[in-house]
């Protein structure tokens, strides 16, 4: 997940005595605000759940539009009530991540805004219509709540502690997002045709989601010695595909050519990497792919159009402590 | 008289009973669909979260009026996917488009809106019809909280100059189509509503009692409310100078933006060619 | 001055509410707290805030969740295929027993 920041940054360089320390003690849920962590560790940890945070933002971002166009008032509800549920993920991650001490919420919101915060591969794709919801409601969400349930062991014991709650809420997104794939697969010829157009653009991304494999992730050794990351690229990708390649296939799609998938001797797969274009995911993961970066900026409009009311709160709060003069009723 | 049975009921009565409906569910779904536009977008995770939330108790309570409208043979299609966007009665203070950013409308609508409709429910929690105060009883709580929220927003906004006038801006463009909440889709059916206790105050009593509440509220924020009103002779505020917007909603005259409005929010279900909105919950009331 | 206590039993798990002490500030709050509720059950940490800092808001003054249906809100709502992942199962599990506690599965 963590080549997106290799290009052009050095692997830190941290003191062996506390490292040693902290891959000793790295439990699940090991560290908590408490302990007084090396630098690297505060700030691996701040990378990895700024990510997720920012990933909660920009898919929300991402499927705001379906809120409106869902076809019924109840798929409408439980499209706003998973979007809302996602930036209350964005809420307790963003806080998970300011505790480690290195970035604050207003910073870590403003450098997304500005281009510089890294995001999941999926959500720099534009997605335009009802068919492709199902790709990211339904795979992309099972691929998150795959990892994310695995991150319930994370060493920083804030991001457990999110996890928790967010694993609890997620079940509801997959099970509405696999409804939605299962209406749109039991429906009429045209809705089939565009559902499985739809799968063909985007199960090369869906895969990608898990980032390279474990030999290119630059942050992966790091982030697993100090127990940040619980199971590696490669162990999330196939778990993913062994699971989820049935599901596809039960709902009548049809899992495309390329990437090659191998199905082992024992039932299980793997997918061929060198199938999959890697220089439009590392394109992406440097926020230079041209939808995103449209995404990114709409966003960014959005957020600074209601700086005013940030401000207007910050005047409120200065106010009520009474380093200010009184503001008037 | 008694609405129990929906398959007894007489023309005069089917007719009363479905404007107010309209009227209501209306109102909650076109509104919830506006606030819907701030999801993702609103100023802080935390005001994103509550919002979304309001706008979320709202389509559900169109839904639970919807849900009483099918008692006279409406389903959701009629309602809304199929539905002619001429034939809605809402009101046209919950069409308008929000202007980018500008959350002091989002305050403020929601602060005229959830006013009228506290009175609005207070008028029918003794309905004549028993589905209609029960769920009005249940859907209170809910508006409570919104009212609440508003309050809390527009207390916040208007101590400070920016803010204040920005609620100043959002009150002129908004007032007028407020008002648009009590006028009549027809006078004479919505005298019936009256009449059979389906609702125990008029359209005019409901406006009273909202320009007694709102006008002296809104003016102690120093805010300038954009209508001449006087005192009756019962002591209620009523306006002199009624500026009314031309298009009023309740007679099915609307705003463009409500038409551009109801091509999006039907484009999937065109797109797909469906024949039905899908239905997740039945009806558990 | 009151103090209410929150007692986290070991490392990792969470911070919950088991009383109080009287002390004049922060300093001997934390001392008399690690007596009063640290000294017989486990204790890996523990929380001292001052009472009037803490807000409260009950279920007379707001619904939690709101008093009209949120099916929607709950992946018990949603019949799909068998053979969910795990993770979605436990998810769906936890879900059912909110919904039990809230009292909403009727």
């Amino acid at each position: 997940m963590w080549r997106s920041s290799a290009k052009g940054e050095s692997v830190p360089i941290y003191n062996d005595m506390d490292l040693d320390a902290i891959e000793e003690r790295a439990g699940p849920r090991a560290f908590s605000p408490a302990d007084e962590l090396p630098r690297e560790y505060r700030e691996a940890a701040t990378r990895m759940i700024e990510f997720h945070a920012n990933s909660e933002i920009m898919g929300a971002y991402l499927e705001r539009p379906f809120i409106r166009q869902a076809p019924s008032i109840d798929r409408k509800l439980a499209f706003s009530a998973k979007t809302q549920d996602e930036i209350g993920h964005a809420q307790l991650l963003y806080r998970a991540a300011e505790t480690l001490g290195v970035k604050s919420r207003e910073e870590m919101l403003d450098d997304l805004a500005n281009g510089d915060g890294k995001f999941l591969n999926c959500f720099h794709y534009p997605l335009e219509s009802w068919v492709e919801v199902p790709m990211i409601s339904f795979f992309v969400d099972g691929a998150a709540m795959r990892r994310q349930a695995t991150l319930r062991r994370t060493s920083w014991e804030p991001y457990a502690h999110a996890m928790d709650k967010v694993c609890f809420e997620e079940g509801f997104h997959v099970k509405h997002g696999e409804d939605i794939l299962t209406e749109l697969m039991t429906g009429s010829r045209k809705e089939r045709r565009l559902t499985q157009a739809a799968f063909e653009e985007w199960w090369p991304r869906i895969i990608q989601f898990f980032g390279p494999t474990d030999d290119d992730s630059t942050h992966h050794d790091f982030a697993a010695a100090v127990g940040l990351k619980q199971q590696s690229n490669d162990e999330l990708r196939d778990a993913f595909l062994d699971q989820y390649i049935p599901k596809a296939r039960k709902h009548g799609l049809e899992i495309p050519d390329e990437p090659r998938i191998r199905e082992r001797d024992d039932g299980t797969y793997a997918v061929e990497e060198d199938d999959l274009d890697w220089d439009e995911f590392f394109t992406i993961a440097k926020n230079e792919y041209e939808p995103g970066v449209g995404q990114i900026d709409e966003r960014k409009r959005a957020r600074e159009a209601v700086g005013w009311v940030r401000d207007a709160l910050e005047d409120d709060a200065v106010a009520a402590d009474g380093t200010a003069p009184q503001a008037a009723d | 008289m008694s609405f129990e049975d929906p398959d007894d009921l007489e023309e005069r009565e089917r007719e009363a009973l479905e404007t107010l409906l309209k009227r209501l569910g209306d109102d909650e779904f076109v509104l919830a669909e506006r606030y819907t536009e701030w999801q993702v977008r609103a100023p802080t995770l935390e005001s994103d979260l509550a919002l979304a939330n309001v706008a979320q108790d709202e389509l559900g309570h169109a839904r639970l009026w919807y849900d009483v409208l099918g008692d006279l043979d409406f389903e959701e299609r009629d309602l809304v996917y199929e539905r002619d966007p001429g034939d809605f009665r809402h009101s046209t203070l919950v069409e308008l488009p929000f202007p980018e950013g500008d959350w002091a409308d989002a305050v403020l609508r929601s602060y005229l809106y959830d006013s009228a409709e506290e009175l609005r429910f207070d008028a029918l929690v003794d309905s004549s019809h028993p589905k209609i105060a029960d769920r009005v009883e249940k859907i209170r709580q809910e508006e409570t909280y919104h009212l609440e929220h508003a309050r809390n927003w527009l207390e916040r906004l208007a101590a400070g100059e920016d803010g204040r006038q920005r609620l100043q801006d959002a009150l002129d463009r908004l007032f007028p189509h407020a008002l648009t909440l009590f006028e009549p889709a027809d006078e004479e059916t919505e005298a019936a509503v009256v009449d059979l206790g389906l609702r125990d105050a008029t359209l005019e009593e409901l406006g009273e009692a909202w320009l007694s509440t709102v006008v002296p509220s809104l003016e102690s924020l120093d805010l300038e409310v954009p209508v001449e009103t006087r005192t009756d002779e019962e002591d209620a505020l009523v306006v002199t100078a009624a500026t009314l917007p031309e298009e009023r909603g309740r007679d099915g005259t609307h705003t463009d933006a409500w038409v551009d409005l109801h091509d999006e929010l039907t484009h999937t279900y065109r797109e797909l060619e469906r024949e039905a909105p899908t239905k997740l919950m039945g009806d558990r009331e | 001055m009151i103090w209410e206590v929150f007692r986290q039993e070991k490392a990792g798990g969470y911070h919950a509410h088991c009383g109080n002490v009287h002390a004049p500030d922060r300093e001997m709050a934390r001392q008399f707290a690690a007596i009063q509720h640290g000294r017989r059950k486990p204790t890996n940490s523990l929380w001292v805030v001052p009472r009037e800092e803490i807000g409260e808001i009950g279920a007379d003054e707001v619904a939690f969740g709101g008093t009209t249906d949120k099916i929607y809100r709950w992946a018990t709502a949603y019949n799909t295929t068998a053979g969910d992942a795990s993770e979605v199962v436990e998810s769906e599990d936890e879900q059912a027993t909110a919904e039990r506690r809230r009292g909403d599965d009727r």
